[in-house]
């Protein structure tokens, strides 16, 4: 399911409420971010918002979100990225940006229009780098990066001090390929295809690697045509085709995406099964089965020798009964039905 | 001797091989769906092209309708219901091993169809049979078996997928299925006194071909047919409408399941409301069916999980009321004697409704953007049903105990309704 963010959250901001001058932690303020994109530069470049679906880096907190810019490689296009503050979760706050290729970007920070509070400084670091070159206009502190290489990648994080000290991080890294967390289950002598997926971001090239002990191996489809098929037909999707299954071929496989600011891997695991694991059961259920007709069609049979059993003896009872009336001496013309 | 109007005790033993066997003729068919949701493109074919093997099963269930019912008039149910289970097994057990997407068409698809067809109706047939005055009841509360299987396999199945990955699953569905034998085995056969003993040589082709000339049957048939084209649609789409109004995965299954329970609860009461000897059952099964036609309209306003679950749990108690009621009320129509025939004939007809309803709605989707348009159709669809149900001649009349109908209205045409009470159907 597509989460669908619109930019609309400022309207929330009116009803902030602060007291100027309250000192004491504002109660929970629906604070909004707002990110507004702008493009710039050549104005033939698209710039189309993708909403991404896949989930937010490690240890990152509720209120990320992730945007994406799915872009034409060749013109780096101009992103700008607002967080309003004070930000939802207390004092800190961080966001994942995944680009899928080079840009012009702008972070900034900017603070409330009814927050009023004294600043005293504001920095922003590229990890233990601070960076100097800080754009500011009225409440808003801003920098602009050209993010070009891998190394450009990283997290930037905008500290604001004053009463209170605010902390936004932004994660700035290539997009993340998901694995499946669940094994691929297949049997011995079938074939099993792995799929690795990046929709959102189109990778230059895909690589799979086989794990052998702790070391990573590429996969070389053309040496091995007949163990391992690459589908390469659509530039999102990979598919890893396994022929002729063995033992050997259980473990864990990486689908790497390289695109242009760096690689991403995702894992997946493949478990190869014999065909007695599920033998078992399946003999058990039939047995099963073999049991309760047989014990359907028994006591049929015995319920229906009791009856027969029964009739007899009524029968019997019945030929005794007459016998005596017979030896009775007693007339019964019209006693010589039978009752039934 | 039996009497009619006495149950036999094994009566209830037959209805619990009925129940068992709905279980695993549903249930069968939805845990199908999902191993097929597993192939993972493991043959290379499209999704569109995998969905066409359980459109295959339901064909083959639905179209071999009247297959199971001839043949099980000519040799009794019991042992067509346990051939029709041998090859329920056979046709997983057969797919567990394919090889390429053809081989699912005719293994699961055609022949686990085929012995699902020799399995449903049969036993719907002997069901009817030991409970001469209480059919709906009975029927009822065999039908729910495939509510609660189906709930059961619900999460079941995932796990099993997990363990043993699609083919593992197949073969154990396989062993699953052969409980059908199991079912089969308790529906002993039952001598009904009024009926003369078996003619030689019957020919139960004489009594489908009969049917196919009999108005008010050809008009319950096409009632159904459309009540099939809607009913369906929620099972279906279900899943995808409540993901479309915001729920997320768990949250539509929640909702899948709650419809599920309604569904089974639907079948029993409406089973028990029909039980007393003065319904109709014809008008009962109109109510219902309009119930679940409004239901169904009314299904597009569900916008939050919780509108969605309340509306879809309206929908599948009335939708599972109308189970019992059908495969009945069909009695009123035609008469107890061939009330396995038409039973057979009505699924074959029914087929059209069923495999062209979701196909039909899910089109609607892509047209219009969304599933309103479709639910409302289908909604349409179950009321224009409904009023065919209203032209029954039988409608209007007071139906005695054992099934047919006191004639209020003196004429003809409803002598010719009564008269298979001699029927062609020798012990059953």
């Amino acid at each position: 399911m597509t989460t669908t963010w619109d930019a609309n959250h400022t309207q929330e901001n009116a009803l902030t409420q602060l007291q100027p001058g309250l000192k004491s932690s504002p109660e929970p303020i629906t604070t909004s971010e707002t990110v507004s994109q702008t493009t710039w530069g050549s104005i033939s470049d698209h710039l189309t918002l993708g909403h991404d679906v896949s989930t937010p880096g490690p240890d990152l907190t509720t209120s990320d979100f992730n945007e994406d810019i799915n872009l034409n490689k060749s013109q780096p296009l101009y992103v700008e990225y607002e967080v309003l503050l004070p930000g939802k979760t207390g004092n800190s706050t961080e966001k994942n940006i995944f680009l899928g290729s080079a840009v012009k970007i702008e972070l900034s920070c900017r603070l409330a229009d009814n927050y009023s509070m004294k600043i005293l400084r504001v920095t922003w670091k590229k990890g233990n780098e601070t960076i100097k070159h800080i754009n500011k206009t009225e409440n808003s502190w801003s920098i602009q990066l050209t993010i070009s290489e891998n190394w450009n990648l990283g997290s930037y994080t905008c500290t604001m001090k004053g009463e209170e000290e605010f902390r936004v991080v932004f994660h700035l890294q290539v997009p993340q390929i998901e694995g499946r967390e669940k094994p691929v289950i297949s049997y011995e002598g079938d074939s099993a295809i792995l799929i690795c997926k990046s929709h959102s971001y189109t990778p230059i090239a895909w690589t799979w690697y086989m794990t052998n002990g702790s070391e990573q191996i590429a996969i070389n489809d053309s040496l091995m045509l007949d163990k391992y098929v690459i589908d390469k037909a659509d530039p999102n999707v990979t598919h890893l085709k396994i022929l002729k299954l063995t033992k050997e071929d259980d473990g864990a496989y990486w689908c790497e995406a390289a695109f242009e600011l760096g690689r991403s891997k995702g894992k997946l695991k493949l478990s190869i099964l014999s065909l007695m694991v599920p033998l078992k059961p399946f003999l058990a259920i039939v047995a099963e089965v073999v049991i309760l007709i047989t014990i359907a069609f028994v006591f049929e049979l015995y319920s229906k020798k009791k009856e027969k059993h029964a009739e007899d003896e009524k029968e019997l009872d019945q030929i005794e009964q007459l016998k005596s009336e017979d030896s009775n001496g007693v007339e019964n013309t019209s006693a010589r039905h039978r009752k039934v | 001797m039996v009497g009619v109007s006495s149950t036999p005790r094994w009566g209830w033993a037959v209805v619990g091989g009925a129940f068992l066997q709905a279980g695993l003729v549903f249930g069968g068919l939805r845990a199908l769906g999902l191993c097929l949701g597993a192939l993972g493109g493991s043959f290379g074919a499209q999704a569109g092209a995998v969905a066409w093997v359980g459109s295959a099963a339901i064909a083959s269930l639905q179209l071999g309708g009247p297959l199971g019912s001839a043949l099980s008039t000519r040799y009794g149910a019991r042992p067509i219901v346990m051939a029709g289970g041998f090859l329920a097994g056979m046709g997983f057990l057969l797919g567990a091993f394919a090889t390429r997407l053809s081989h699912l068409y005719l293994s699961v698809g055609l022949l686990a169809g085929l012995g699902w067809a020799l399995v449903f109706t049969p036993s719907l047939g002997a069901v009817s049979r030991y409970f001469p005055t209480r059919r709906a009841m009975a029927t009822g509360l065999a039908m729910a078996g495939a509510s609660v299987v189906g709930l059961a396999l619900g999460p079941l199945i995932p796990l099993l997928l997990d363990t043993y990955g699609w083919r593992g699953s197949l073969l154990l569905l396989a062993a699953l299925s052969f409980n059908l034998m199991v079912a089969g085995a308790l529906l002993r056969p039952l001598d009904v006194p009024n009926e003369s003993p078996r003619p030689l040589p019957p020919h139960s082709q004489a009594g489908l071909c009969e049917l196919l000339r009999h108005g008010p049957f050809l008009r319950y048939a096409l009632a159904f047919v459309l009540v099939d084209a809607g009913y369906y649609v929620p099972h279906v789409h279900g899943p995808a409408r409540a993901q479309e109004v915001g729920c997320d995965e768990h949250h539509a299954g929640l909702v899948m399941a709650v419809t599920a329970v309604a569904d089974g609860i639907g079948r029993v009461v409406a089973g028990l409301l029909a039980a007393r000897p003065t319904a109709s059952l014809l008008r009962h099964l109109f109510a219902w069916s309009v119930l679940t036609g409004l239901a169904l309209l009314l299904l597009p306003l569900g916008t939050t999980f919780g509108g969605l679950t309340a509306l879809a749990l309206a929908y599948g108690f009335c939708a599972g009321a109308i189970v019992p009621l059908q495969f009945t009320g069909v009695a009123e129509v035609v008469g107890a004697g061939r009330l396995l025939h038409a039973i057979g004939l009505m699924q074959m007809f029914e087929s059209i409704g069923s495999l062209l309803g979701a196909p039909f709605a899910g089109w609607l989707r892509d047209l219009t953007g969304d599933f309103k348009v479709s639910f409302l159709a289908a909604g349409a669809f179950l009321l224009a049903g409904s009023l065919l149900i209203l032209t029954l001649p039988s409608f209007f009349r007071t139906p005695r105990s054992d099934g047919s109908a006191v004639e209020g209205v003196p004429d003809s045409v409803s002598k010719g309704l009564e008269l298979p009470s001699v029927p062609l159907s020798p012990s059953n």
